[in-house]
Parts: structure tokens; C-alpha cells; sequence
């Protein structure tokens, strides 16, 4: 840098920055889901927007105040919000209210094979195909955070005191069975070879059970709550947020129990807040409380590069296209960046 | 001080059911026009609540593993005050009703706990409503009441209308014996200013260096065990801060179960700055808060709301923390 130039020059836009599109809506972003080679960006003023090709489209108005939580049922949009409902979007828009719970929250969506779950409450409710009627899962607090096993038998059901797992026999049947652990459990998720259910707690640490024998353990050693945690390359690595640096566990072999974390520093010392797996690869995406975010390889650090530089809002939300062509990162200072992953001489 | 303003005021209204709690939350709603609020509620459909922003909740208490004994706050506050954060809209304000039995510990507690919480809100009073007819009666029956008591920042002592002079003295001594700093407001109908009760901005330490707690010289002989009192000491003498630390230190370890509210400002030997603090069982916010006023005695003053305060031996304790 020379002696004379601005004292506060403009910083050096990412490669990424230049070739992709930026939207800069101030509208915080909840939540984004892959569709396909479109994703799909939930906002805290209700809304919903696809994004495919560098295009927004208009915003839909889903909920009345934010959306709270997004998933997908085949090409469809799932979305729960603060206005209490429940609802199935198509990627033209149009807007099909599964439930409705008034002032009630609905804070967590998912589906599987065309089984539609939402929570709301301590109450679970599952819509089975062709059902008008949900089903309805019990619990005895609040919901934390639900998630299907990769084949939908299993319903892990985190709460205050552990996780509640919902099993269906050949008959269609649910059975339950409980998972304890002292304090109050928030997100949770199967890894994807299904042998191992992690919790995110109040406490800033994770809960891990290993299904075939319910050994359990807790990681922990963050400096914040865990947001965001995700397997990595099928189930070898799990990646989590909550300190300032990525913290991956391995959980191939006989799991994390007495082995260390991989952690992937970052230039800037800031806390990371949203992790997101590369698709096929033993890499993630890595967001970070001042906007900024990072290309990893866990097991290579030195490979680390940067996509996007600070926005000075926290990263909330990252999704990759199907084709592994094109990411989208949100902000909650409502920016977004689409860009392509790779030089257009390379595709 | 521009953290302060980014963190969005949070009110808590507890009080016995029929107190009138619902008829203030309606009048602050009504009242304030242009106002943003979103309203938790917990009591859903025994009356209804005028604004477009109604989330309902269960009041959940939850343990933290935090190594504090005492240690619980609400996870329903948690979850719900974590997602009002992500709104495109800034609120002007969040009130949270209570149910008439809720112990208001949990929810302050929540505020010193959750750090998103502490980042995005700040809890800016506890007002208590208070039915002037059976408050008594609800003190002596309840534990839940006396707790409402002694967490206030302000007792709206409602309904007066309905006793007589006698009888209303006695129920406000009864207050001030629980709780010598909460203001003590009477009203009929909650018809009170609604700037008495919003913004106070109750537990920054910066207010708490206007307390002029009504210090009380009567005797606590005719107290249960476990009732609610209140202990205040001064000194002139000061404190040795080392001496100071260590015995309050261990008496929050020991009694932080018993002991509900703190408050206090002290003067340390060689300190030039004044130390405030204020806590809620075990839990503490303490800082330096600049110079002790020029040409005014500085002097040190503590005061302990809870049960059992007699058996902690407080004045021995505080009176050994002195400079020798």
C-alpha cells in the first residue's frame, strides 16, 4: 500500500463478490433452502424469495411478522412463522396453509417422503400423506428442534431434559423411547449414516448419543451458544459454530470420545455463527458474526479460502445449489450474495 | 451507551390474578400511540389484549448447568425473545405478563444468563400489581406473592378505593418491609402514568446509585422464619475491598438461595471510583461507576432482600469488611 493513498480505502471485494450478484435488502435473513439449482431465502419481515441465476424473485408474503424456520417437501418450500402458521410453498409462489396455531408459534418445519411435521408448543404434529388430519406427538415442554432419520422411521424430538425418539413400527405405528440429559436441548440431527443423534444445549456445549448402545457425552469447551452444527462428508466429521474457530469432531471409527476436534482458524478473530457442508466433499462453508465467510477443507486448513468479506452483519444462512454450481450467503443485515464456485474456464 | 440503545426494553408485569394486570397491559397498549410492543402473554383468553403483536407462551423454568445452584431463567423468554430479534422491524418496546403465581426470579435471572438475550434486550423494570384488599392475605398464604413483592421495581398498589385509610397503610407497610425500594404507586383502576412504569431502566447500575431506600429501624422480632424481609447497612468507615469480596463471595455461594435481591454502592480504601452493583440470587452485575461525587461524604450502603436474612449474621460480616 502506498503512503498516499485513502486513508480508509474501499476493501478488496472478493473474486467471489465481483462475478456474483449482491442484493442488499436490510431485511434480516432467517433461514435459506437448496431447491434444485434455485434456493429459497425466509426473512424476518415474513417473506419469502427464490432466488435461481442470479434473480430474485418477488418477494412472497408468507407469514405476517418472521419467518422462523424453512424446509423442503420435494420442489416445495416449507415454512413455519410468528403469525402461528404452518405452510407449504410452491416455487411459483402459491401459498397452501397446512395448519394454523394462532398466537402460538410454529418453530420448527420438516418432512419426509411426503409426511409434512411442524411443532408448535410441546406439541409435535405430523400430517401423513393424503391425511387432513395431523397426528399429534406430545412432549412435556417447549420444543427445542426435530429432524427425521434419512429413511423417516425415526423422529428425534429435542426438549428440556433430553430427546424424545419417535420410532414407526411396520404398522405404522409410533413408539417412543427417552434420551435424558440434564438442561434444556435446542436443535437436533441424525448424522446420515443414522448411527449418531447430536443436540445443540442451553449451555454453550453439544450432546451426542450413539443409538446402537445410548452411549452419550457432551462437547463442549464454546465460548457461545451452538447455532449451527452439520455433518460433514456423509457422517466423518460433524462441523459446529459457537467459538472463533470451526470446530470439527470426527465421528468416524468408534466416534469423538477421546479424540480431539479439528479447529480451522480465521483470519479477523471473530466468532463463527453459521456452518455449512460442501456437498460430496470433506469441506465446509464457514459464516462469521462480522459477514464474512470462508471455503474450508477440514483435514487441509491451509486450503482456506475467502468468498465473502465482512458486511459487519453475522452470517444466518448459507445454501449451495444442487449441481454444486452457485451458493447463496445471507446476512442479518438483509445482504445476500449469489455467486458462482467456480472460474467459468473451470466448469 | 450505544449498546444501551440498540437493546430493546423489556418490562415485566407480575401480580395475583384479578390484581389487574390485564387492565394495565391494555392501557400502556392503548395509550401509547405509534408505539411498537410486542406483548407475551401467558394467561391467554381471560381477557382480551388489544395489539397485534400477541405470542403466547408457557411459562417454563428451566435449570442452567451453569455450577450456580439457584441458577433457573424461562426458556419460553429465551425462544421467543431470541426470535423477536430477527424481526425487519425494531420494537419500541417487549412486556411480558406473568401468570399469578410465577416467581420472578427465573425470568430476571434470564437477562444475566442468555447472552443473545442480554445482547439484543434488557430487562428495564418488574412491575408488580397489587390488589390493595387482598394483598395481605395473598402475602400470608403465598410465597409467589411476597417474591412478586420483593423483585418489584414498582408495586402498583391497585384498587385502593376499596379500604380504608388504616387499611391502606398497613398493606403499604407491609410492602416497604419485603421491599424498601420499590415505588410504591396507589391507584384505581392501574390509572397511573404510564412514564412511571415504562423506561426506568431499573436494573443498570446507573440507577441504582439514586436509590434512597427507606431504611428501616424497626425490628424484625415478630417476622416468621421465612417471610420476605429486608436488611440495609451503611458505613462511613471504608471497605476493604479484598475483605469485602471474600465474605460476600461465600455468602452468595452459601445463601444465594435465600438471599432474593442485592443492591449496593460501596467505597473501597484507595479507590477513587464508586462500586455499584445489583443481584438476584446468585447471580451479579458490578462495575466501577466514576468518582464519588466532590464535596459529599462518601460512604457505603447495602441492601439485602430475602428470607432468613437474621440467621446470616450480615452486620458481623459487613461490619469485619471495614479498614482496620
Amino acid at each position: 500500500m502506498k503512503a498516499d493513498t485513502n486513508q480508509f480505502p474501499e476493501l478488496d471485494k472478493t473474486k467471489f463478490e465481483q462475478r456474483g450478484t449482491e442484493f442488499k435488502l436490510g431485511i434480516p435473513v432467517t433461514n435459506a433452502v437448496t431447491l434444485g439449482n434455485s434456493i429459497a431465502v425466509g426473512f424476518g419481515d415474513g417473506t419469502v424469495r427464490i432466488f435461481t441465476s442470479g434473480e430474485s424473485s418477488e418477494p412472497i408474503k408468507a407469514h405476517k411478522g418472521i419467518v422462523l424456520c424453512m424446509s423442503k417437501d420435494g420442489d416445495n418450500i416449507l415454512t413455519g412463522g410468528d403469525d402461528g402458521r404452518f405452510l407449504n410453498i410452491s416455487l411459483d409462489g402459491k401459498i397452501n396453509e397446512i395448519g394454523n396455531f394462532g398466537t402460538r408459534w410454529v418453530d420448527h418445519v420438516t418432512a419426509n417422503n411426503g409426511s409434512l411435521v411442524c411443532s408448535s408448543g410441546n406439541i409435535v404434529y405430523l400430517w401423513s400423506p393424503n391425511h387432513k388430519e395431523p397426528k399429534l406427538f406430545e412432549h412435556n415442554s417447549t420444543i427445542g428442534g426435530i429432524a427425521f432419520d434419512a429413511k423417516g422411521r425415526r423422529l428425534a424430538v429435542s426438549r428440556y431434559g433430553g430427546v424424545t425418539l419417535w420410532k414407526k413400527d411396520y404398522s405404522n405405528k409410533w413408539n417412543s423411547s427417552e434420551l435424558n440429559w440434564k438442561g434444556s436441548h435446542n436443535k437436533v440431527i441424525f448424522s446420515p449414516d443414522g448411527k449418531y443423534l447430536v443436540t445443540s444445549m442451553q449451555e454453550n456445549q453439544l450432546h451426542f448419543w450413539r443409538l446402537k448402545d445410548k452411549i452419550d457425552s457432551a462437547m463442549s469447551g464454546y465460548g457461545a451458544k451452538i447455532k449451527s452444527f452439520a455433518f460433514v462428508d456423509d457422517s466423518k466429521y460433524l462441523a459446529t459454530s459457537g467459538a472463533k474457530e470451526a470446530v470439527c469432531w470426527p465421528f468416524d471409527g468408534d466416534g469423538p470420545v477421546g479424540r480431539e476436534p479439528i479447529c480451522l482458524p480465521y483470519v479477523g478473530n471473530k466468532l463463527v455463527t453459521f456452518v455449512e457442508p460442501f456437498p460430496n466433499e470433506n469441506a465446509i462453508l464457514t459464516g462469521l458474526s462480522d459477514g464474512s465467510v470462508f471455503l474450508s477443507e477440514i483435514e487441509k486448513a491451509s486450503n482456506t479460502i475467502i468468498i465473502r468479506s465482512f458486511t459487519e452483519f453475522e452470517v444466518s444462512a448459507i445454501a449451495v445449489t444442487k449441481d454444486c454450481s452457485h451458493l447463496l450467503i445471507g446476512d442479518m443485515g438483509g445482504n445476500i450474495l449469489w455467486t458462482s464456485i467456480w472460474d467459468e474456464e473451470k466448469k | 451507551m450505544e449498546e444501551t440503545n440498540k437493546q430493546v426494553p423489556v418490562t415485566v408485569l407480575t401480580g395475583f390474578l384479578g390484581a389487574g394486570k390485564t387492565t394495565l397491559l391494555n392501557r400502556i397498549l392503548t395509550e401509547q400511540h405509534g408505539k411498537k410492543y410486542a406483548v407475551i402473554v401467558n394467561e391467554f383468553g381471560e381477557q382480551g389484549i388489544d395489539n397485534d403483536l400477541v405470542v403466547d407462551a408457557d411459562e417454563e423454568v428451566f435449570e442452567m448447568n451453569n455450577g450456580c445452584i439457584c441458577c433457573t431463567v424461562r426458556g419460553d423468554l429465551i425462544r421467543i425473545l431470541s426470535g423477536l430479534m430477527k424481526r425487519a422491524d425494531k420494537l419500541d418496546a417487549i412486556i411480558v405478563e406473568t401468570t399469578g403465581l410465577a416467581d420472578p426470579a427465573p425470568v430476571a435471572q434470564t437477562f444475566f444468563v442468555d447472552q443473545d438475550v442480554a445482547d439484543r434486550t434488557k430487562l428495564d423494570a418488574i412491575v408488580t400489581v397489587a390488589d390493595a384488599v387482598h394483598l395481605s392475605s395473598q402475602l400470608t398464604d403465598h410465597h409467589e406473592a411476597e417474591e412478586q413483592i420483593a423483585f418489584a421495581d414498582v408495586v402498583l398498589l391497585n384498587k385502593i378505593d376499596l379500604v380504608d385509610e388504616s387499611g391502606l397503610e398497613a398493606v403499604k407497610e407491609r410492602i416497604r418491609k419485603i421491599n424498601p425500594f420499590a415505588k410504591i404507586i396507589n391507584t384505581t383502576k392501574c390509572g397511573v402514568s404510564l412514564n412511571e412504569i415504562l423506561n426506568l431502566d431499573a436494573f443498570s447500575l446507573k440507577r441504582v446509585l439514586d436509590v434512597e431506600p427507606d431504611f428501616l429501624t424497626s425490628d424484625h422480632d415478630h417476622e416468621h422464619d421465612d417471610d420476605v424481609t429486608s436488611l440495609s447497612f451503611v458505613s462511613d468507615t471504608p471497605l476493604d475491598m479484598e475483605k469485602f469480596q471474600d465474605w460476600f463471595s461465600k455468602l452468595l455461594q452459601t445463601k444465594g438461595q435465600d438471599i432474593l435481591r442485592t443492591k449496593g454502592i460501596l467505597d473501597f480504601t484507595g479507590e477513587s471510583d464508586r462500586y455499584v452493583f445489583q443481584g438476584v440470587h446468585m447471580l451479579m452485575d458490578a462495575s466501577p461507576m466514576g468518582k464519588w461525587p466532590e464535596g459529599k461524604e462518601r460512604s457505603s450502603r447495602l441492601v439485602f432482600i430475602g428470607r432468613n436474612l437474621e440467621s446470616m449474621n450480615l452486620k458481623e460480616g459487613f461490619e469485619n469488611c471495614k479498614s482496620a
